[in-house]
């Protein structure tokens, strides 16, 4: 009966009563067979997964379970509570490895600390599920290999602490999430930090990476030669580059924010490269070096971003055919740069920098908004004086610069107004650490004149 | 010691009854306050659009305002025969330019105390204004500017006849530091070996004390990436306390050099009558 009730598929076992008992049957199992050890602390759970059937549930109580672990056929691996359940693994191979299609592992804390090449998880059957795991890894932490149609979420993959792993160059590191020729999966809800890639996805078509977090690696999302991946309200932070789009073609990239790239000489919110017919829609790059680089790129189309203090709102560099409207500039360090970058369609953007004048009404600008190129092509030039840039000098010869204007990347029309105000900063101290600053100041000046003028009499 | 102390002293108290100074002073709190005016709705926090703005406004309005009160004061003691009148003293050149620097480095941080004082308790008041950090470096970039440009004002006091010189020359210097520089380098390193160029840029960065502040604040507030790969390891440095003890190491090097130059040249017409 107890052998029954284990087995049943489903997820009829739900509940905090179930799960208790699935997990003392499991112990009596173990105890009934000796195979298994009765104690949490070293059972083996490849001998529970060998020996149930497909389509199981099986509950694992709390404790510390040796890996690796290789499932070769459908069925559940739960854990009794989240993060109770510790998968450990010192070898060289995969902590664990799902072969089968439709497996399910939920809630599981895996530490496989080993800088190696091979990765914590491994999954090459499709539709697998795997959610709320921890993985603390020293290589990547879930690979898709050939994984059609299936879905992480809520994953946390952080990279190990251990002073090898520590000693790893952000460069040889391993990614977060790794898709390989694996398509129409869903990565969702997922935290990842330090790894090399959050999110990578090669040769995966029509994955959906929504609302993760990516933080402090090298990208956060990384497509390279996708189709149809659709990237949508993650938050990236402190990362090289909050996403990375290279090669691919219609790729949907959505109320994303990426913030604080800005650390790298190579850092950027959002770049694209050779990427054509992407929809790039009210994503927010905020205090990034630059926030959208786009180079090589055309028919993408640019709308309802909002780029926010960063020291370059935007860069344009051979990117032709490409659309950019309703977009805002605030608090730009230099708005744009752009180099050989003629026949987009660019206008009805907000830029602070722009002085314009409406005439009719409308709310656009008559006088159109021109990026100047004479900065970018100096740098292009001569690398080394990217030294110069916005100094005041630099500004100067910029305003006397006016050649050739009218092939310029150009706002036509440019808005009057910022489409909505910003919001306050959320961690924006209040001001009277400088109000007392500046109190100290104005006092410690004023007694000084007061001396100085009366001591001379 | 106490020659230069004294001088410092008359210096600080004739410095702040000078109308220059107050409408020094007026200008720069006028040019505080509007600053964060055209800003009221932003905050000052690290590398942004509004910051960079005040940077270059100060680069703008500092060099000039002290290269001329500078160069005047030093001037001046020669046309109002003040200068003749303390050679038949037994006061050391030395002392002297030391007590004129001190003092005269007094009244421009006041005055710019003064502005940034106000900026600060506007800022605060409106509910605007800056981040803490921000503040402080800004404080830091103004006060350093002073400091250098009041160094090579001496030569130029030392050097000009009389204020009119001293005025010619502080804005011809004035220019080059500040607007003809972006142009100059250009120009000359357009002409440079590539391999060259970084190192001349280096050397030449060093020579100007404009650049070296801009550049010192542009990498302490966090934006050390902008300026390229080029200069990845020099950024690095600078951020770390390290980074801090070589510009004030520069920089005093910057002002002994400068005040020493005009020492020298002082000492030198003194001793030949």
């Amino acid at each position: 009966m107890t052998r029954a009730m284990q087995r049943r598929s489903g997820r009829t076992l739900k509940g905090g009563v179930l799960a208790l008992m699935a997990g003392v049957a499991m112990l009596w199992i173990a105890g009934a067979n000796h195979q298994v050890e009765a104690s949490a602390s070293s059972p083996s759970l490849q001998t529970l997964i060998d020996q149930a059937a497909v389509g199981d549930r099986l509950t694992i109580p709390e404790g510390t379970y040796e890996g690796p672990l290789v499932i070769t056929k459908p069925l559940a691996l739960i854990a009794d509570q989240t993060g109770e359940v510790l998968l450990k693994y010192t070898g060289e191979g995969q902590a664990l490895r799902i072969e089968a299609d439709g497996v399910a592992v939920d809630g599981l804390r895996i530490v496989d600390e080993t800088v190696k090449n091979e990765p914590t998880i491994l999954v090459t059957g499709d539709q697998v599920q795997l959610s709320h795991l921890t993985i603390i890894t020293a290589a990547d932490g879930i690979q898709l290999r050939g994984a059609q149609g299936g879905e992480l979420r809520g994953n946390l993959v952080v990279w190990s602490s251990q002073a090898a792993a520590q000693a790893v160059r952000l460069a040889a590191k391993g990614n977060g999430i790794d898709l390989y020729d694996s398509h129409d999966n869903l990565i969702t809800g997922n935290r990842i930090r330090d790894m090399h890639d959050g999110i990578y996805l090669e040769n995966s078509d029509h994955n959906e990476v929504t609302d993760n977090d990516l933080a402090d690696s090298r990208y956060g999302v990384h497509c390279m030669y996708t189709v149809g991946t659709r990237i949508l309200g993650n938050r990236g932070e402190g990362n090289v580059t909050g996403a990375m789009v290279m090669n691919t073609r219609e790729v949907e990239i959505t109320g994303n924010t990426f913030a604080k790239q800005n650390e790298n000489v190579n850092s950027q919110g959002l770049l694209l490269f050779d990427a054509h017919a992407t929809l790039v829609r009210d994503n927010q790059l905020e205090g990034n070096r630059v926030g959208i680089y786009v180079e090589q790129s055309s028919d993408n189309q640019l709308e309802g971003n909002r780029m926010l203090d960063n020291f370059i709102g935007i860069q344009l560099i051979s990117a032709s055919g490409n659309t950019l409207t309703g977009n805002q500039w605030i608090g730009n360090m230099a708005d744009a740069q752009a180099r050989g970058s003629v026949d987009n369609t660019i206008s009805g953007n907000y830029w602070d920098a722009h002085r314009g004048v409406d005439i009719d009404g409308d709310g656009y600008s008559d006088i159109s908004y021109a990026v100047n190129p004479l900065f970018s092509g100096i740098v292009q030039r001569r690398p080394q004086l990217q030294l110069l840039f916005q100094s005041p000098g630099m500004l100067f010869l910029e305003d006397l610069y006016q050649a050739d204007r009218q092939s310029w990347t150009t706002d036509a029309s440019p808005l009057m107004r910022p489409l909505d105000m910003r919001e306050t900063d959320p961690d924006r101290q209040s001001g009277w650490l400088v109000g007392v600053a500046g109190s100290v100041l104005l006092a410690g000046t004023g007694i000084l004149y007061y001396l100085a003028r009366r001591r001379g009499t | 010691m106490s020659h230069t102390l004294q001088i410092a002293l008359r210096e600080v108290r004739m410095g702040l009854r000078n109308p220059w100074a107050y409408s020094f002073m007026a200008l720069f709190a006028l040019f505080m306050l509007s600053l964060l005016l055209i800003q009221s709705q932003g905050y000052v926090q690290g590398y942004t659009g509004v910051t960079g703005t005040m940077l270059n406004l100060i680069v703008y309005l500092l060099p000039l305002m002290t290269l001329m009160l500078g160069s005047f004061s030093l001037t001046g003691e020669r046309e109002d025969g003040n200068w003749e009148l303390l050679s038949s003293y037994p006061v050391r050149t030395w002392s002297w330019i030391a007590g004129k620097y001190g003092g005269l480095a007094v009244v421009l941080l006041a005055i710019i105390a003064t502005g940034f004082g106000l900026a600060g308790v506007a800022g605060w008041l409106t509910g605007g204004g800056f981040d803490l950090q921000t503040y402080g470096l800004l404080l830091v970039f103004a006060g350093s500017l002073a400091l250098l440009f009041l160094a090579v004002s001496l030569v130029v006091g030392t050097l000009a006849r009389n204020r009119w010189q001293a005025l010619t020359m502080a804005v011809a210097i004035w220019f080059f530091a500040v607007i003809g520089w972006a142009p100059l380098l250009i120009a000359v390193l357009g002409l440079l070996p590539y391999l060259w160029v970084k190192p001349a840029v280096t050397a030449l960065t060093l020579l100007n004390p404009a650049e070296l502040t801009r550049l010192f604040v542009v990498v302490k507030l966090g934006a050390g990436s902008i300026l390229g790969p080029e200069y990845y390891a020099w950024v690095r440095w600078i951020r770390q306390p390290a980074g801090t003890l070589g510009f004030a190491a520069v920089s005093a090097l910057w002002i002994v050099l400068s005040a020493g130059a005009s020492a020298w040249f002082w000492e030198r017409r003194r001793s030949r009558g």
